[in-house]
């Protein structure tokens, strides 16, 4: 018997790894990209946010050209983009790079840079970069893969979420850190270059630093530093972002990341993170005692700790609602996005999606939503960059956030045992499956 | 009208000095002020009769009292290159228009730039590393706010184009414009509700009403000046915010609902 069983399920498990990949191969097949690039058509503007998947060149211009031929016309249709290149190293010295050595010269076939054409001259930095992926979300690396796989990036009107690839296209092109086309090495050191992305309420990393001991050194004097050293030790009165997330120029920036952005939470003391906790203690010994490094990374452990305590307070809170079926619309009678699961289910918390859960919900997921993406990783930023004032403020946020959830959870139960005395149901939830925008996103998601 | 006897010491200066120098140009005798706000108008409708002619029709006309001395300060000397500094602004702009520019790639890259930009530059088209306020604002010295709607499409397409290339900027352009139709139909989608409540609206509300005209003005701030985060994070999902709650709000049982005062056994309501 056993001798028909192993070989059985043997065959039974790798037909269902071939079905697995086929399916996969499949979905990321369509038109768009990613796990639901059959569900979707690219905005026109996506070309220049993920150029290897939509980049098509205009035809508009016949002709193959040489570098000097395309910088004599260009220097009258786009003179500052010009400008740029003459000023950047680019343009220097005897053997310069040239615009067809990166888009190429055959004008109705141009393509945008892609990180394998920066990568052909800058292998070490590209490498770097690649090697990212391992560490998994969040990165840079990963980041529009991240976007495109998310069930409300699917779902959402293409034009909509091009606010989305704009950010995660730090995985696609190069001149997310590097503005084109000056490429400019000393500009991408400073924390600005980092701000366009890095700000908003799920990651005010521009705020907290700016407000920490290191940020306000930077805003007072930074201006006057010589940005052309490179990062490495007593070459910068205060640390930047770079200097912290991208030691000695390492274009790898997951390199000592441990805490997820604050989205789920960690064990910090794993064999492996112990190794990253090293890195960190290292770099701040730089200038700090080890000692107090290693406090400090305490101290982030003990306010992760704190926030992920009122967290799971707030989602145990609404899993009760869920499985009293008090969270209303339930999932069944709203509208049927964000999509992403075969039967209809309220998801709460980071491990059921919740991150793409933030419309056509109940209030009460939303407000859990807030202060999960909002309040807990303000908090987050603010403890990581040492910004005490904002660690305060998030967990004051938090704690609000905490018991307006409870009462208002409260008041569904109070609610709900009214209507099952009286009797009565309340109006039917059809206001929650149309609208303006509600029957658009049906129609064009 | 201290001016002008300090007007004509420099013209007979001058006159002694064009004696020796017969090639001085004439017009070196404008004086160093400083001026008031009306010597600068008089003097400057008969010098840029354009120029005066958008201020007054712009929206810095003299009804919003940005006069002359707002952005350019009361003296000559380094008139311009102040007025075309992000700076001259952003204290009157402050918030989310000045806010979205300064973390968007443009306006990153102009403060970074900003020591070793040459602001006695015009403002046109190759001459900035980015574009500041005015250098799409009051491209080429245009008064009269050069990004306003009513100069059309034509006029941004050009002075972005400078630097882009005209598909992209029209695909841009596009984009924005369709982000801004998506906003709109969210806003229409709460205002309808908010009129299904009829005369019970309550302060929430009306509180919510105003929180969709806000997140849609950042959504605008957001394509307009590139920063995605004024078009997402405080834009879209905080419109889909806006929409859960006024839907909530609407759906709460009001005091004088049927819920609270019918008897069991309401046609309508009963199970």
């Amino acid at each position: 018997m056993h001798n028909r069983l192993l070989p059985t399920l043997l065959i039974i498990t790798l037909l269902a790894m071939v079905a697995g990949f086929t399916y996969v191969h499949w979905s990321k097949s369509g038109p768009g990209a990613g796990l639901y690039s059959r569900d979707w058509l690219p905005d026109p503007v996506q070309g220049y946010w993920d150029p290897n998947n939509f980049y098509r060149s205009s035809d508009s211009v016949q002709g193959v050209f040489e570098g000097k031929q395309c910088v004599q016309c260009h220097e009258e249709i786009t003179p500052g983009i010009v400008a740029d290149w003459r000023a950047s190293r680019h343009a220097q010295g005897d053997e310069k790079v040239f615009c067809n050595d990166c888009h190429g010269g055959d004008h109705q076939r141009l393509h945008l840079p892609t990180p394998e054409v920066c990568g052909s001259c800058h292998n070490k930095q590209q490498n770097e970069s690649e090697d990212e992926a391992r560490y998994g979300f969040p990165s840079h690396i990963l980041a529009m893969e991240r976007a495109v796989d998310a069930p409300h990036f699917a779902d959402k009107p293409k034009a909509e979420v091009q606010s989305c690839v704009q950010c995660h296209s730090v995985a696609t092109k190069c001149d997310s850190c590097h503005t084109r086309h000056r490429f400019d090495a000393a500009e991408s050191r400073r924390p600005e270059a980092c701000i366009t992305c890095h700000s908003g309420p799920p990651h005010p990393d521009d705020t907290t630093y700016f407000a920490s001991a290191h940020g306000q050194i930077y805003l007072a004097e930074g201006k006057d530093w010589d940005w052309s050293k490179p990062l490495t030790k007593g070459n910068y009165k205060a640390p930047t972002c770079a200097y912290c997330h991208m030691d000695a120029g390492r274009h790898q920036v997951a390199h000592k990341s441990m805490w997820k952005f604050g989205l789920r939470e960690i064990n910090p003391h794993t064999s492996n993170n112990q190794i990253l906790r090293r890195r960190w203690i290292e770099l701040c010994s730089d200038c700090h005692a080890e000692k107090e490094a290693a406090q400090w990374l305490g101290e982030l452990d003990r306010e992760r700790k704190q926030a992920w305590s009122m967290l799971y307070m707030a989602e145990a809170v609404l899993k009760n609602l869920r499985s009293d079926q008090l969270l209303q619309p339930s999932a069944a009678e709203r509208p049927p996005y964000p999509m992403g699961s075969l039967w209809p289910m309220e998801r709460i918390g980071f491990y059921e999606g919740q991150a793409s859960a933030f419309y056509n919900v109940s209030g009460i997921e939303r407000d859990y939503f807030e202060m999960w993406y909002f309040d807990n990783l303000g908090a987050y930023k603010s403890a990581a960059h040492g910004d005490s004032a904002g660690v305060k403020e998030g967990h004051q946020k938090m704690a609000t956030s905490l018991e307006h959830i409870q009462t208002k959870a409260h008041k569904l139960r109070q609610r709900a045992a009214t209507e099952q005395e009286t009797e009565i149901t309340p109006a039917a939830p059809s206001i929650w499956n149309s609208g303006a925008y509600t029957d658009y996103n049906r129609e064009h998601n | 009208m201290r001016a002008i006897p300090q007007q004509r010491l420099t013209g007979i200066l001058l006159a002694l000095l064009c004696m020796t120098t017969p090639l001085v140009p004439a017009d070196t005798s404008t004086p160093p002020g400083p001026f008031t706000d009306t010597e600068c108008i008089s003097c400057h409708t008969e010098r840029d009769p354009d120029l005066i002619k958008q201020w007054r029709r712009g929206p810095h006309a003299a009804a919003s009292k940005v006069v002359c001395s707002s952005c350019h300060g009361v003296q000559h000397a380094g008139a311009n290159q102040k007025a075309r500094q992000d700076q001259g602004c952003t204290g009157c702009h402050a918030g989310p228009a000045s806010h979205s520019y300064s973390t968007s790639k443009h306006g990153v890259i102009n403060r970074i730039a900003e020591g070793r930009q040459d602001w006695n530059q015009p403002l046109q088209r190759g001459n900035y590393r980015a574009p500041g306020c005015s250098y799409c604002h009051l491209h080429n010295g245009n008064h009269g706010d050069s990004m306003a709607p009513n100069h059309g499409p034509e006029l941004r397409q050009w002075i972005c184009s400078g630097c882009h290339s005209p598909r992209y900027v029209q695909a841009q352009l596009g984009n924005g414009k369709r982000q801004l139709e998506i906003a709109d139909l969210k806003l229409t989608e709460g205002k309808k509700l908010i009129a299904t409540a009829g005369a019970s609206k309550d302060n929430a509300l009306l509180k919510l009403q105003q929180s969709l005209a806000h997140h849609r003005k950042n959504i605008l701030y957001g394509v307009g000046h590139q920063s995605p985060d004024y078009q997402w994070w405080h834009g879209q999902p905080a419109l889909d915010g806006d929409l859960i709650r006024i839907r909530e709000a609407i759906g709460k049982p009001h005091p004088e609902s049927p819920l609270h005062t019918s008897p069991p056994g309401d046609s309508k309501l009963n199970r």
